[in-house]
């Protein structure tokens, strides 16, 4: 047996997978989690950016979204991780998780990067004159990040594998 | 009709226009319900404390109906692929129901409540729950378009 095979046959997993009612209620918890919080995170950018909440300073934002962010982010990944292990077979072969992946991965090291310098620093942003260069970068980045994985994710299900294998043979 | 089959048919045809069409669904939802959810916590008196409410209703404004006018777009477009289909499928018809509900609501009631100075912390709260309760409905019955 393999990894993801004894991965999906754990009993939890197997259940949510053949559940006609589980699966679908936590993907849609995973969606709307994304709304939410893909908004928060968006807004935050946004006040990063100086686009908008103008009148409130970055500390504001960014201290009271946080922990909204903190409790989406948590419900989001045990949500995912929950969808992706219940169903390992088929996303083990499928090169959109495994760049959903890689991008969760970019998502932790921006984080690493930036808190230092941006999001645990924001009294030195609001009283900087402009908004220094390294906050703007963040924004944009976590704005082009968070897009990557909310495409991502809807394109893992378009992968086939026979397509893939028949696309080989063709160029063959 | 010519229309909705030209659209349709590329739709069909092409192996990436649905995905497409879904990658702009998706963050356009974030985009609306994500700006909508910021008022509505607020009105709950639990995120953004210093700003009134009215003023953040003023400033997410443009980006819930950029968000909206997205989604519903790239929505119609993934609905005309295969009008069939959803229009045999008793999830689409709450999806829809729901949504022409959220939308009204959001533009009167919500907006209304969100922008007045004088509204009972209780009516405020009730409005804000009411919101998200068909925002979630909406993205629930979306899911399940897929699953009945």
């Amino acid at each position: 047996m393999t990894i993801s095979e004894s991965i999906q046959s754990i009993d939890f997993l197997t259940a949510i997978r053949e559940s006609a009612l589980v699966y679908p209620i936590i993907l849609g918890t995973h969606l709307t989690c994304i709304a939410v919080f893909g908004g928060m995170i968006l807004m935050t950018d946004l006040r990063l950016l100086g686009f908008c909440l103008k009148n409130l300073t970055i500390t504001e934002v960014v201290t009271s979204l946080r922990p909204w962010k903190r409790v989406g982010g948590v419900v989001m990944i045990t949500c995912g991780l929950l969808l992706g292990s219940s169903e390992a077979v088929k996303y083990a072969p499928n090169p959109y998780f495994w760049t959903k992946m890689v991008v969760l991965t970019c998502i932790g090291i921006h984080a690493l990067v930036f808190r230092p310098l941006v999001y645990n620093n924001t009294e030195a942003l609001d009283s900087s004159p402009v908004i220094p260069t390294s906050a703007k970068a963040a924004a944009w980045l976590s704005m082009f990040l968070w897009l990557s994985m909310a495409c991502l994710g809807r394109l893992i299900a378009y992968y086939e594998p026979r397509q893939a294998v028949q696309a080989l043979l063709l160029i063959k | 009709m010519l229309l909705q089959n030209a659209i349709a048919d590329a739709l069909n045809n092409t192996e990436w226009a649905f995905p497409l069409a879904e990658c702009f669904h998706i963050p356009a939802f974030a985009l609306s319900i994500g700006t909508i959810t910021l008022v509505d916590l607020r009105l709950l008196g639990v995120a953004l404390p210093g700003e009134n409410p009215a003023k953040l209703l003023k400033d997410t404004q443009p980006y819930t109906l950029i968000g909206l006018i997205i989604v519903v777009l790239s929505g119609f477009i993934l609905y005309l692929s295969q009008t069939a289909i959803y229009l045999a499928n008793a999830s689409f018809y709450f999806k829809i129901i729901v949504l022409l509900i959220a939308i009204i609501y959001n533009y009167t009631i919500h907006s209304k409540v969100a922008s007045s100075p004088n509204v009972s912390p209780g009516v405020a709260k009730l409005v804000a729950a009411i919101s998200l309760a068909l925002w979630v409905a909406v993205v629930f019955g979306g899911i399940f378009i897929a699953f009945v």
